[in-house]
């Protein structure tokens, strides 16, 4: 059966795009497809340049493309991962707001007019928007499943899985480059209290409130985190120890004089706060207990205050417990 | 007398290509050799009219043929048939002497041009 | 079991097409990038698939390199995947050269751009000797700047029986580089090309 009639209509029907070139890039025909698309007239646009019919196409990229076609007349390929897309076409995914113009794939095949033996590149333009948009959506759940994998649930801080981890590799980085490096620990003083006071939700908000108000004290850079119940922690990059005291201190100073409102009631409260530096310890679990040794300490001493570890602070704490 | 014919190319595939490819015209005897030692054994011991020399062959490669050929004044005309087709390399073999120089595949319009060319038909 | 083993014949059969198809693919790039350009093959080699992350191990291990891939579809049964493995310092040197240097390409584009040129151009002559037409997919980036890329070549390489490795040596005007290219073709393909290689044999 004679099946050269099939090539008009399928070209008319297809549900891709067909742009035929010439050797000098001037456009030889285009199907439906893209001229009702592109809200183009086949007979307007034939023996015109491609780039003054489709002015936003990526004009130096594409030519080498559909040169190199031509020339070794091996096809070549364009896939939206890369190019999102060669042509301004609008898509049928009204749902899709984020992403105006339809995600295409393009093969550039070579062609040889068999009579004439003149070489043709044609452009095959499919719509690649649905794996667009599904991509786009699957990288937006995925990035937030690493947010709430790395984020305290009630006060959206770093939760403590994340921050040590964090601190593993800021330890790492501050030996490998000679950089200094301090940790603050901190606990809400008298918390229990404030609980049977006030109850667990009075509670919660005051954790809310402290972590807001201290998360506007620290750089982008400082890692601040939730250790657990009404203790935080936070890493100081690049901080050595007397800059880490005076951010304690002032932490120490604005918590102590910020009244929170819960239920129309100004609710005070207080941190006590130990400091480490990363020149006396050599591990993580070092800092961290070192850390945690001078805000026992600290605690010691009467609470809403700032202690800094000392070698000799393990001997008096072991005579306290003893 | 007839012409013999010598055809040097490691690759059996090459050799048989290029026996096949010869211009019916061609009235030769064809003798073979897989590398550029056993070509210059072959050179050495009978009277050869042409050579149809590869050029990437191990033992020794077309290029060391042909100096062989130039320092030993021998009688011989050397088509050049390589898949290697770098201008360089085409220089170099024309000035040690090559006749011409023929890219592969091989095939029998290309061969009868250059055969004509120098009167091998 | 099948025997997928190639015969002397056979091999330098293969070799020698794949030899005359680096020829053409050398010629046509050196005309189309205006610069000398020398591809040269020293030896191919039939493997087992399985095999090939292990021998790639020390060449690429603790490098950047960059890994792009390449599905074609012959006439006849004849299929594969190609696998073009190369240092990414290399990559700069012919992306300069194709003139990706002056615009805001992706490295990723530019690796699959640089890739598909230099395997089609290959693959079309070995096609044009076998009688042969060959389709292409899109190609992919494997695996690039990533440590992992020996077991992403496992992963690859699993779904194939053997594996012709095709070491290629290029030659641009004032540098060179060597890269490889790995033809993936599984079984049932691998007897096609088998029949294909004593046709071609049989005809001379």
């Amino acid at each position: 059966m004679n099946i050269d009639w099939l090539s008009g209509p399928l070209l008319q029907q297809l549900n891709s795009g067909v742009i035929l070139l010439n050797q000098q890039l001037q456009i030889v025909y285009i199907n439906p497809y893209i001229c009702r698309r592109a809200d183009i007239q086949l007979e307007s646009v034939q023996g015109k340049d491609l780039f003054s019919a489709f002015p936003d196409a990526p004009k130096a990229w594409l030519s080498r493309k559909l040169n190199s076609v031509l020339s070794l007349q091996s096809p070549a390929f364009s896939s939206w991962e890369q190019r999102q897309y060669l042509f301004k076409l609008p898509h049928l995914r009204p749902i899709s707001s984020a992403n105006q113009y339809m995600a295409q794939n393009c093969n550039m095949l070579p062609l040889t007019e068999p009579t004439s033996g003149e070489h043709f590149v044609c452009l095959l333009i499919e719509d690649a928007t649905d794996a667009y948009v599904y991509q786009s959506q699957l990288q937006q759940s995925n990035l937030q499943l690493q947010q709430v994998n790395r984020l305290d649930g009630l006060t959206g801080v770093l939760n403590r899985n994340y921050w040590q981890q964090q601190l593993e590799v800021e330890v790492q980085r501050a030996g490998r480059y000679q950089h200094p490096l301090s940790l603050l620990f901190f606990d809400l003083d008298k918390f229990k209290r404030l609980n049977d006071d006030y109850g667990h939700q009075a509670g919660d908000i005051v954790l809310i409130e402290v972590a807001k108000l201290i998360g506007s004290l620290l750089r982008e850079t400082d890692l601040f985190g939730r250790y657990g119940g009404e203790e935080f922690a936070i890493i100081l990059p690049d901080t050595p120890l007397q800059g880490a005291i005076e951010v304690a201190k002032r932490i120490c100073r604005r918590v102590a004089a910020t009244p929170i409102e819960y239920q129309q009631q100004q609710l005070m409260t207080s941190v006590s706060v130990g400091v480490s530096q990363f020149s006396t310890a050599t591990s993580a679990d070092e800092l961290i207990q070192q850390a945690d040794l001078a805000l026992y300490q600290a605690k010691r001493n009467g609470r809403n205050q700032v202690v800094t570890y000392y070698p000799e602070l393990i001997d008096s704490l072991k005579k306290v417990k003893s | 007398m007839a012409l013999t014919a010598l055809i040097c190319d490691d690759s059996l595939l090459a050799r048989n290509q290029m026996k096949k490819s010869l211009p019916a015209a061609f009235d030769a005897e064809i003798v073979t050799a897989t590398n550029g030692l056993e070509a210059l054994a072959v050179l050495r011991r009978q009277e050869i009219g042409v050579v149809f020399l590869d050029l990437t062959m191990p033992e020794l490669d077309g290029v060391g043929v042909l100096e062989a050929i130039k320092a030993e004044k021998m009688d011989v005309f050397v088509i050049v048939v390589s898949a290697d087709i770098q201008p360089e390399m085409q220089k170099r073999v024309m000035d040690l002497g090559a006749l011409a120089f023929i890219q592969k595949p091989v095939n029998t319009d290309k061969l009868s041009a250059v055969m004509r060319q120098y009167g091998l038909i | 079991m099948t025997d997928l083993s190639f015969t002397e014949e056979q091999r330098d059969c293969l070799q020698e097409l794949i030899n005359v198809a680096m020829g053409l693919a050398s010629d046509k790039l050196a005309r189309f990038l205006n610069t000398f350009v020398h591809l040269q093959v020293p030896a191919i080699g039939l493997v087992n698939a399985a095999e090939i992350p292990e021998q790639f191990r020390g060449q690429y291990q603790g490098l950047n390199s960059s890994m792009i891939s390449l599905g074609f579809f012959g006439d006849g049964g004849l299929r594969g995947e190609t696998i073009l493995l190369y240092q990414l310092e290399n990559a700069g040197k012919i992306a300069a050269l194709l003139g990706y240097d002056d615009d805001a390409t992706s490295e990723a584009e530019m690796l699959t751009d640089i890739s598909s040129i230099l395997t089609t151009t290959f693959l079309n002559g070995l096609a044009e000797q076998l009688d042969n037409s060959f389709s292409y997919a899109a190609p992919r980036v494997i695996s690039s700047r990533d440590n992992d890329f020996i077991s992403k070549l496992e992963q690859t390489a699993f779904h194939w029986q053997l594996a012709l490795k095709v070491d290629i040596r290029y030659e641009l005007t004032d540098y060179s580089f060597d890269c490889n290219m790995i033809l993936l073709i599984p079984g049932e393909a691998v007897l096609k090309l088998k029949t294909i290689l004593d046709n071609v044999l049989a005809d001379f």
